[in-house]
């Protein structure tokens, strides 16, 4: 006799950024980057954002530089 | 062509006359040094993400340069900014390679593509401006600054 399995529903994710079409990530987009910083204000990973590796190279760029023009923090506490 | 993003974050405490002064200085050391400056947008007094300077706000401007290659000022314009401790933060960036990358990525929405800099820009401008209340300020420098 077989156990039913549970069966896992996972959706599947797609980067954002090839959904919309958005090939230049801008640092000054603070809307979209916040997005991508969740709480602790680190960068969300691909893993778990779904980003595609070309994009996440780019935003990964982006939100550093707005890091630095303190648009974005780098931490919270 | 080459083309450039400078922002820089001002010390709050200067006024804005003075602030729109040093734009125009910088503004003449670029051009000066044979590049055009092609658009320039005051965001305002924005709240910082962090403290820089024991300060939680600065104003901030944004200059877009077009500059042939070769020559050209921005190393003294940022020489000159680092040695301006009213200057809490500058950045520049060259943005004409990787715009050309991202209209090349999606030919049939290229013009949307080249015009992206400017279109999320000056949303996320206004809504930075926005948000902590200063939304006219952004408006009157931005118009100004296309010549």
């Amino acid at each position: 006799m077989a156990r039913p399995r549970k069966v896992f529903y996972r959706r599947r994710k797609v980067c954002k950024f090839c959904a919309d079409k958005i090939d230049y990530v801008d640092f000054k987009d603070v809307k979209l980057l916040q997005q991508f910083i969740p709480e602790r204000s680190k960068i969300l990973p691909r893993r778990i954002s779904g980003t595609c590796a070309r994009h996440q190279r780019l935003l990964q760029q982006a939100i550093k530089r707005a890091r630095h023009l303190a648009l974005i923090p780098f931490t919270t506490d | 062509m080459r083309t450039y993003e400078l922002v820089f974050v001002v010390d709050p405490r200067v006024s804005d006359e003075d602030v729109v002064a040093m734009t125009q200085e910088y503004k003449q050391m670029i051009t000066a040094g044979g590049s055009q400056v092609s658009k320039e947008e005051s965001w305002g007094r924005r709240k910082l993400a962090y403290p820089i300077a024991k300060l939680n706000e600065g104003k901030y401007v944004l200059l877009g340069i077009e500059s042939e290659g070769g020559k050209s000022s921005l190393p003294a314009v940022e020489h000159r900014m680092r040695q301006n401790d009213k200057i809490l933060r500058y950045l520049t960036v060259r943005t004409d390679e990787d715009l050309k990358r991202a209209a090349s990525r999606h030919p049939k929405t290229a013009g949307r593509a080249g015009e992206s800099p400017a279109g999320p820009a000056d949303a996320a401008a206004a809504a930075g401006t926005g948000s902590p209340g200063g939304p006219a300020a952004a408006a009157p420098s931005a118009a100004a600054g296309e010549v």
